[in-house]
């Protein structure tokens, strides 16, 4: 019996949601910094986590198992492989950055506010340590709340629209969702003489799809429900009409775990679930849904050009950005895999970047619109530069993180799809206009007329604003230079989806 | 008649009792609202104990007319729960407002008795008789509030149809008691198995049971039988509104189970069908309404006319074969009952002054104006939504699983059932919106509600919580209560 490390990381926002519900809702300071604590005892724990995780067996670790509702077989099953740790950590970074850069603009119902936030945590995490499906659910479900209640109520001007597509959207996907993993654990439990026992237990599950066993119209019609959860929440072309509205709307911090996280869990879903219990219908649906990418890939850049508002610009690219990762996961082929999570990482430092970064100028501004901005840079020159590395981090310059992930789903996908790959890898051009030229009209020319008449409001960046930003920078650094220390955590991982998505025809 | 028959329906002897003994008191001592809340609460435990004491027994009473088996004794239990839980809640309403509280325990009291009575029928005339008297007491409830015209109105909507419904039931119950030439349930099972066995069913037992399945559909509020229910809710005095979302619902269920499923289990056949289509026009056309809605307890009103559109997915998961469409329906029973009852309690709380509104405006900025009952509110809705772990969630998918397994077009049923599910968040979420997401209105202050009810609030939230947490406790006793006969 091991230490429950899992449970415990997923524990301690939740314990930390606890004590802030208890304390005085007048003393904000130090509301903010228990929360900021609990996430920050969150992340050491999954750093800790990462470094004790051993990179080469295939298979979960750090399983823990606990019966919840036996005469279902329902259990308490978490577990870990190098994409949840990936993920995991991610989160808590994420997070913690979140939480700190909510100190400054949220002012109003800290307490709610810190409460929802570390509630959102445990679901999150949650999601990408379960096992059982009915747990993995529950978690997609729980994350759903906080996240209504955060655009909704700390939002901008159209927070309640927002809020109200965010939920229907996602509700509609994860109700039918819910439908196909009962009728996958009643296919299991009649293929096993009616015992339940492992009938939500995606490694049982897995084993018994791996053998052929659930019939081609049940994985038809599951595979398309929890597409559908999954393509909502990724989001894919045609699926995505929330995003912008929802990212456009929610205060800067949400924003940042919306792009950062919660679009990882559809991408997360695709990989873990989808593909490898329903391998026949996901080779049966390859093509289209490469197409849906190539198509969210190319749209979202053509948007994005047209865009007057930072933040929606920023949500447009990530349709585009996204589809890169649909379209590694199902062109089936080991590097396009690595690519594509990788690609998960990198969108989620890289947009969550510059979701802060349009934050610390709207705190300043109160205006996001690309026409009232001009020569920030001479004005706020750290910002500047920081935005101008993210802009480039973002169009995929060679040496950053972005350009890695993108370059290795295009090699992965050319084998199988060569124009697909290529229209793909023209994208790419298209991304560095959209950003560099909305980068060129925020930072450079002479100061407008608008931000001139901020006078003395405009200052530069604070320390609190340079410390969560300045974490995300490193990351994607290192990973441009080294991005062999995500790829071998993926090897097992890939190698398992590979062969699971492989038991098509038997 | 013998003692061991007076023994088997020992709860509802007691229960006649507490309601009478209410009355007394308050001749006794007039004006003593504690007086009445002790004799009746404290009664209502001795019928509780009463009804545990013969729990895991099982036998019958007046040669059969009446059955005491799991299933009775887990729907008393619940008609107790919920008459304790409506009286908590009343005493806050009716005193600002002049109503008495002994006339509305004592009155409510009976009603609930016929739930009970309802509960362990297996005779259809005992059936029918017991149904009466849980719906009679029902519509002098709806229309306590003598001087309020819409509670009159309600009232007697309610009246009209409930006894034009009454009269269509009991003229189906004639025609199977024509042909089989029984009224007990067993005696009609056999009758019918037989028939089907020769293939020689009667063309006046498919009107007995179109006949039948329109009574039924009426007090369940199924469409196109449910025009009673908004003005019935929406006019009636709030705590009641609470009751008879849930009390006269849980009864209709217990009437379906046992003539549908016991005595006309032999021809599920033939109205899985009917149950098919009243499901999906039920839920659809309930969320649909439920929509358009600016007062809350109207919004209500049709959200359980779509709650009973997916129990009824149950039933039809049973007669397309599967048993825990049964456990199903009773689960959700028990779930609905504390989330749809807190719901209500928390309109009551924001209603103890009189002239307060349930339009949703009432809510703007409850969540600011008073943090525990607007968190406990947003806890209910979220669970009538579906959302894990909280109860209703539990109770969806215990229905949903059940009609995935039975296959076929339950399937489609069970998907069409998660899309209303969906939309359904709209309706709920729009109540959080005006809780959370906008400035309070001046309207309605909160005054902090008494102890009593608040204690009623807290079983309803505790309820919610833990079926959502260890929904394994609850289907224990609904899996045992869901073979009978």
């Amino acid at each position: 019996m091991h230490l429950p490390i899992l449970s415990l990381i997923t524990l301690t926002p939740l314990i930390g949601a606890i004590v802030v519900a208890v304390l005085p809702s007048s003393n904000q300071g130090i509301i903010r910094r228990t929360a900021l604590f609990f996430a920050l005892v969150a992340w050491v724990l999954s750093l800790l986590l990462l470094a004790a995780y051993a990179f080469g067996p295939t298979g979960f670790q750090y399983q823990e198992t606990t019966d919840w509702i036996p005469a279902f077989g329902i259990q308490y099953k978490v577990g870990i492989d190098g994409l949840s740790i990936l993920m995991v950590v991610l989160t808590t970074t994420l997070s913690w950055i979140s939480i700190l850069a909510s100190f400054g603009p949220i002012k109003d119902r800290v307490k709610g506010y810190m409460i929802s936030f570390l509630i959102l945590e445990v679901g999150m995490i949650g999601v990408f340590i379960a096992l059982d499906l009915f747990l993995f659910y529950i978690f997609w479900e729980i994350v759903l709340v906080p996240m209504y209640l955060i655009i909704g109520i700390w939002g901008g001007a159209n927070r309640i629209y927002a809020t109200m597509k965010f939920v229907l959207y996602t509700l509609v996907g994860s109700l039918l969702m819910l439908v196909a993993i009962l009728a996958t654990a009643y296919a299991y439990q009649v293929g096993h003489g009616g015992s339940w026992a492992g009938a939500f237990d995606f490694q049982a599950l897995a084993q018994f799809a791996a053998t052929g066993h659930f019939s081609q119209n049940l994985q038809i019609l599951a595979f398309l429900a929890l597409f559908l959860a999954f393509a909502i929440k990724v989001p894919m072309f045609p699926f995505h009409t929330w995003l912008p509205d929802a990212h456009t709307e929610a205060p800067t911090a949400g924003s940042v775990i919306l792009a950062g996280v919660l679009l990882k869990l559809g991408a997360y879903g695709l990989i873990r679930f989808a593909v490898p219990l329903y391998p026949y219908a996901a080779h049966t649906f390859a093509w289209p849904i490469i197409v849906l990418s190539v198509i969210a890939i190319v749209y979202g850049a053509i948007v994005s050009i047209v865009q007057t508002d930072l933040k929606r610009l920023v949500a447009y690219s990530s349709v585009s950005h996204m589809g890169f990762v649909t379209l590694g996961i199902f062109v089936f082929n080991a590097t396009a895999f690595q690519g594509a999570v990788l690609q998960m990482v990198n969108h989620g430092l890289i947009t969550g970047g510059l979701f802060l970064l349009v934050g610390v100028i709207y705190e300043r501004t109160h205006d996001r619109t690309i026409a009232r901005m001009g020569g920030v840079a001479s004005i706020m020159p750290v910002y500047a530069t920081i935005f101008g590395f993210f802009i480039l981090a973002s169009a995929g310059l060679p040496g950053l993180s972005g350009f890695v992930g993108e370059f290795l789903v295009f090699v992965g996908s050319f084998g199988m799809a060569p124009g697909i790959a290529a229209a793909s890898i023209i994208v790419m051009v298209l991304a560095a206009t959209y950003l560099l030229w909305m980068f060129q009209r925020v930072a450079f020319g002479p100061l407008s007329d608008f931000l001139a008449g901020l006078g003395s409001h405009l200052t530069d960046m604070n320390r609190t604003e340079l410390i969560t930003l300045l974490p995300l920078a490193v990351l994607i650094v290192v990973l441009g230079l080294f991005p062999s220390l995500v790829l071998d955590l993926l090897r097992a991982p890939a190698q398992a989806f590979l062969t699971a998505a492989a038991a098509v025809g038997r | 008649m013998s003692w061991s028959d007076i023994g088997t329906i020992a709860p509802i002897v007691i229960a006649v009792l507490v309601a009478a003994a209410v009355l007394i008191v308050d001749m006794a001592m007039p004006g003593r609202r504690d007086a009445i809340l002790v004799t009746s609460l404290g009664g209502l435990g001795l019928v509780a104990v009463a009804i545990l004491v013969q729990a895991g027994h099982s036998g019958s009473a007046f040669g059969a007319a009446y059955s005491l088996d799991n299933l009775t004794v887990f729907l008393d239990i619940l008609f107790v729960v919920i008459a304790a839980m409506t009286i908590m809640f009343a005493g806050d309403y009716l005193e600002p407002r002049g109503l008495p509280l002994a006339e509305f325990a004592a009155v409510l009291i009976f009603a609930v008795t016929g739930g009970m009575l309802v509960a362990g029928s297996t005779d259809l005339l005992l059936l029918f008789v017991a149904l009466e008297l849980m719906v009679l007491p029902g519509y002098m409830l709806a229309g306590f509030a003598r001087n309020d015209p819409y509670s009159t109105e309600g009232a007697i909507k309610y009246f009209l149809l409930g006894s034009f419904s009454s009269a269509i039931l009991l003229f189906g119950l004639a025609y199977v008691w024509g042909i089989t030439g029984t009224t007990r349930v067993d005696g009609v099972t056999a009758a019918l198995a037989t028939a089907v066995a020769h293939g020689s069913i009667q063309p006046g037992l498919a009107m007995g049971l179109a006949f039948m399945t329109a009574g039924v559909a009426f007090k369940m509020a199924a469409v196109p039988f449910h025009y009673w229910t908004p003005d019935a809710y929406q006019g009636s005095p709030t705590p009641v509104t609470a009751y008879l979302s849930v009390g006269p619902k849980i009864g209709a269920f217990a009437i379906a189970l046992r003539l549908f499923v016991g005595a006309l289990g032999p021809l599920k056949a033939d109205w899985l069908p009917v149950i098919i289509v009243l499901a999906a026009a039920t839920m659809t056309l309930g969320n649909l309404v439920a929509i358009t809605q600016d007062n809350v307890k109207r919004m209500l009103a049709y959200s359980s006319i779509a709650h009973t559109g997916y129990i009824l997915v149950g039933l039809a998961a049973y007669a397309g074969g599967q048993q825990s469409g049964i456990s199903a329906i009773l689960f959700y029973g028990a779930a609905y009952t504390f989330m749809n009852m807190g719901a209500f309690a928390v309109i009551t709380a924001l209603q103890r002054r009189p002239g307060v509104s349930s339009q949703i405006s009432t809510f703007a900025g409850l969540g600011r104006r008073d943090p525990w009952l607007g968190a406990l509110m947003a806890l209910f809705l979220l669970s009538l939504t579906g959302i894990p772990p909280l109860a209703g969630f539990w109770a969806k998918a215990y229905v949903i699983l059940a009609a995935v397994q039975a296959g076929g077009w339950l399937t489609a049923l069970a998907v069409l059932a998660m899309v209303n599910a969906a939309a359904a968040a709209f309706y709920y979420l729009r109540v959080v919106v005006y809780m959370y997401m906008r400035e309070p209105s001046e309207e309605a202050v909160p005054s902090r509600p008494g102890a009593l009810f608040r204690v009623g609030l807290a079983m309803a939230g505790v309820g919610t919580l833990i079926f959502g947490l260890f929904p394994a406790l609850v289907t224990a006793a609904t899996n045992a209560a869901s073979v009978f006969h």
